[in-house]
């Protein structure tokens, strides 16, 4: 057991509901990891598991091979952004900042510098005499984010920090925090529900869902190879079709719109297993004519989104819904209402487990 | 209807406000007895209130007995009220409604109870009777300010700093307390108020030795409409005055930058001292 | 996400009844024995019987007292509900600036001693005060006596519980939002139907609040109609009191006090199951 931080086997019953289901979790010394699931998944209850706020009905924690359990919340030495970022409103940005090493017994005019320097860290040299409330949402942000950083935490835990900001704001927090994270080298979970920002930001992603890890990967990986049909949905836009498996060592499957077609072979599955044949809207390709060769499909065209630099087409095939997304530039070929060829390459195809 | 409604409202206005205004000029009326308008006018009244002793003393008694009940209030009612705010625990709803009870029995009742009891206890006509009495008819109106304050306060708060270090003891002191002082002190006021006005009760207890100034008042009333009653009147028209004001006052100083107060507002005028 | 908030779940129930200890001690021992004692005195003063309740129900002095009450009550609640409302409705239908100083006026009117407020009463409606003043210089011959009658207290104590319910009515009607009455007038109701389909029912629950706490306050006055009413038409209160002070008259000055309380503790006991005792003081 060589990880920094590592949860096995975590339960937890609140009552007769099982919010945790045996979670069993590795992170290394430095990684920006990032749970992400709906709300109810159980991301927030290990996190505060984690914290301290609420105890494992089962399992344990060890941070770098030091059990937690037992551990008051003011005993674990973990920093924690929360979703309102709970500063302090009687105190000032500086003494917010100072009040985790007053606790630690730092005096005040060293610590007072100290907390100065990581405002200054966080980009906010100059506020540093004003209260939570004369400060703008983002900078309330940095100002919990200091806070929670300043003690040299072993772990830092931020809970859907993001979500009172605006889009613009949100973007360009994204982008600091994983800066100033990288550059303390702090080891941070960082909670979330939504998949962008999750895919932006993260080393590696967990993927809870009803109580469990749906899976564990780095953002590429979780987007191209989900494990699961839950996940292939949750992360980005998706058409999955249920299906089996025709020849296994060809790489040959068949479903519904996509009909017979090719994939990466793969030796986990047999032939005749049932199976999700997943293709990402961006991998499919639009054309009037039917293309000379390769694998393709009709469809009649829905509705047309268009973003800009590039648009949604929702169509169907038969009675299955198709999403595919193009080029801005590309849309102009195709109208609503009428029937168009869709193709993709083997490799865009990605078979999951299960029906 | 609304035109009709809202001239009605200004005629109910006058009727408020006419109380309040009309005392003012009856203290420095230099008649012996309620003329109005007033035949003359001089500061007498004020001379005679600020040197006799047998007015300053049931004013002072009042403070006195006022001060030490917010403080046996306070003391009673901050506990309690963390308990049956923060916690869930069987008896709950009955414990809820035993702190109310003092403000649903009217006091006459009370004064009865007292009398009999404390006559018993030798607590009649002392201090200490009158602060003893005035503190239970005070936690209504303290435990509701202060449930109303802790029931706002974000917990997330002490989660914070739990996090970041702070024991459960140092949470509440250097977190909890602080933002809590504005309710806090509110509450603390209200017990007071209720206590520096509260009559019926100290009618019947507070005998000479503890005459607090609302009997005082009271008897003067009774017997013979001293007009330096007008004088005490004006003066405590002229501190609930400040009272209220202040809080504007200070805001509009303050308020320019900070925008966004996070100190609860006081109530209006939404808890009752009974008579 | 159903994280728990409280933060000491640990420890069970032991920790909010050792809260609650010192204040549950206190009040049983200063506010429930004493109550406990009226009772017993009620039924043990001069000697062990009922016959003081019975007096007290069946006896045509109190019977009249009772009723008096009563009417009071339910007469200055009325009063306080006509005059309450057209200023809660001003208040809430005014500019912010405007709204602010009534809401200034009533709470400063509210804070204001009772007892200055009675005591200016007494001036107002005195034999040499404004308003007899008034009335001769408009003409009026020989002017009724005003003071120390009905309609002195009635009023003064309207004056008193005014506060109370226009705090009521205006923090329901605060709370209804204007486009209910433009959709309703956009829906063809006009005027007075507007007012009494729409806006009525939706300030009902302050009224209902206002009544009541008027009302159950008004039972128990002492200090009002003792100062300004007419001593032959003497309220419950200041009938106890006349017992206890004149006569030192405990069992029946008891006896009258348990049923006081036991007629507010009853209309108190309904509202509490239909509302909540809580949301009456606001």
């Amino acid at each position: 057991m060589s990880s920094y931080l590592n949860l096995s086997g975590v339960n937890k019953m609140f009552g007769d509901f099982q919010a945790l289901d045996d979670v069993n979790l590795d992170i290394e010394r430095g990684e920006f990891v990032t749970f992400l699931g709906p709300s109810g998944s159980g991301k927030t209850t290990t996190l505060m598991i984690i914290a301290g706020f609420e105890q494992a009905t089962k399992g344990h924690i060890t941070i770098d091979g030091k059990p937690l359990d037992g551990l008051k919340p003011y005993q674990r030495n973990i920093g924690i952004v929360f979703q309102n970022y709970a500063l302090f409103p009687h105190k000032t940005a500086v003494e917010n900042v100072y009040f985790p090493l007053q606790m630690r017994g730092v005096g005040r005019r060293d610590g007072l510098e100290k907390a100065n320097r990581m405002l200054e860290l966080v980009g906010l040299k100059g506020f540093s005499e004003r209260h939570p409330k004369e400060l703008s949402g983002g900078q309330q942000q940095r100002v919990a984010l200091a806070r929670a950083l300043v003690f040299e935490p072993s772990l830092l835990l931020l809970d859907e920090p993001l979500g009172a900001l605006d889009k613009n704001l949100r973007e360009q927090m994204q982008i600091e925090i994983k800066r100033i994270q990288k550059r303390l080298g702090v080891t941070t979970i960082f909670v979330t529900h939504d998949q962008t920002e999750a895919m932006s930001m993260s080393d590696r992603i967990v993927v809870f869902d009803k109580g469990r890890i749906e899976q564990v990967a780095d953002p590429l990986e979780l987007y191209h190879r989900p494990n699961t049909r839950f996940v292939a949905g949750f992360v980005g836009e998706s058409n999955i079709m249920a299906g089996h498996v025709v020849d296994a060592a060809a790489g040959l499957a068949e479903c519904a719109v996509f009909g017979s077609c090719r994939y990466p072979a793969d030796d986990r599955f047999s032939n005749g297993q049932a199976v999700n044949i997943l293709i990402r809207p961006e991998h499919l390709k639009i054309s009037r004519k039917a293309p000379e060769s390769g694998e393709w499909a009709t469809m009649t065209v829905d509705t047309i989104v268009n973003y800009g630099d590039n648009a949604l087409v929702i169509g169907h095939s038969g009675d299955h819904p198709v999403r595919v997304r193009v080029l801005g530039a590309d849309v102009v070929i195709i109208k609503e209402g009428e029937d168009c060829h869709i193709s993709w390459r083997p490799e865009a195809v990605h078979i999951i487990a299960g029906t | 209807m609304n035109g009709l409604m809202k001239a009605i409202g200004f005629v109910v206005v006058c009727f408020i406000a006419a109380p309040l205004v009309i005392v003012v000029p009856m203290s420095f009326s230099d008649a012996r007895s309620l003329q109005f308008p007033p035949p003359g006018y001089w500061l007498g009244y004020y001379e005679a209130y600020f040197t006799d002793m047998s007015w300053l003393r049931p004013t002072w008694n009042s403070i006195l007995i006022a001060s030490a009940t917010t403080v046996l209030t306070m003391i009673l009612v901050v506990p309690a009220t963390f308990a049956l705010v923060r916690h869930k625990f069987y008896g709950k709803s009955v414990a809820n409604v035993m702190m109310l009870m003092p403000m649903a029995v009217p006091h006459i009742v009370m004064a009865i109870g007292y009398y009999s009891y404390f006559g018993q206890m030798r607590l009649v006509h002392t201090h200490l009777g009158v602060i003893l009495a005035h503190s239970c008819l005070s936690v209504p109106i303290a435990f509701l300010v202060l449930s109303a304050n802790l029931k706002g306060f974000d917990r997330t708060l002490e989660r914070a700093a739990q996090s970041l270090g702070a024991s459960p003891v140092r949470t509440f002191i250097h977190i909890t307390l602080p933002i809590l002082r504005p309710g806090l002190l509110i509450s603390a006021l209200f017990a007071f108020i209720q206590s520096f006005d509260e009559t019926v009760v100290a009618i019947f207890i507070s005998g000479r030795d503890a005459e607090t100034l609302p009997r005082k008042m009271f008897d003067s009333i009774r017997q013979e409409a001293d007009p330096v009653i007008a004088v005490i009147s004006t003066l405590l028209f002229v501190v609930v005055l400040i009272g209220l004001l202040t809080p504007y006052l200070v805001r509009g100083l303050r308020g320019r930058l900070r925008t966004r107060n996070a100190g609860q507002e006081p109530p209006p005028a939404a808890l009752a001292p009974q008579e | 996400m159903s994280v728990n908030t409280g933060g000491v779940q640990g420890r069970g129930q032991f920790l909010p009844w050792l809260l609650l200890l010192p204040l549950a001690a206190y009040l049983l021992v200063f506010f429930i024995v004493p109550l406990v004692d009226v009772a017993i005195m009620s039924v043990t003063e001069p000697k062990l019987s009922l016959d003081n309740y019975t007096k007290v129900l069946t006896g045509s002095l109190y019977r009249k007292v009772f009723i008096n009450t009563f009417a009071t009550a339910g007469l200055v609640a009325i009063c306080c509900l006509l005059v309450g409302y057209p200023l809660a409705y001003l208040m809430a239908h005014s500019s912010d600036r405007t709204a602010l100083l009534i809401l200034l006026l009533v709470t400063m009117s509210f804070w204001t001693s009772f007892l200055v407020r009675t005591y200016a009463w007494m001036v107002l409606l005195g034999n040499q005060g404004p308003v007899i003043w008034f009335m001769e210089l408009i003409g009026v011959q020989d002017p009724p006596h005003l003071l120390f009658t009905r309609f002195s207290s009635t009023l003064a104590m309207v004056h008193i519980l005014a506060p109370y319910m226009i705090m009521n009515i205006y923090t329901v009607m605060k709370k209804i939002d204007p486009a209910l009455i433009k959709s309703a007038e956009s829906l063809g109701a006009k005027g007075f139907s507007v007012f009494r389909h729409v806006y009525l029912p939706l300030t009902a629950p302050g009224i209902a609040n206002g009544l009541v706490l008027v009302f159950v306050i008004c039972l128990g006055f002492y200090v009002t109609p003792v100062l300004l009413g007419s001593p032959r038409e003497q309220m419950i209160a200041g009938l106890i009191g006349h017992q206890i002070e004149e006569f030192l008259a405990f069992g029946l000055g008891s006896a009258m006090a348990m049923v006081l309380l036991a007629i507010t503790m009853v209309i108190l006991a309904i509202y509490h199951r239909r509302f909540g005792l809580d949301r009456l003081w606001g």
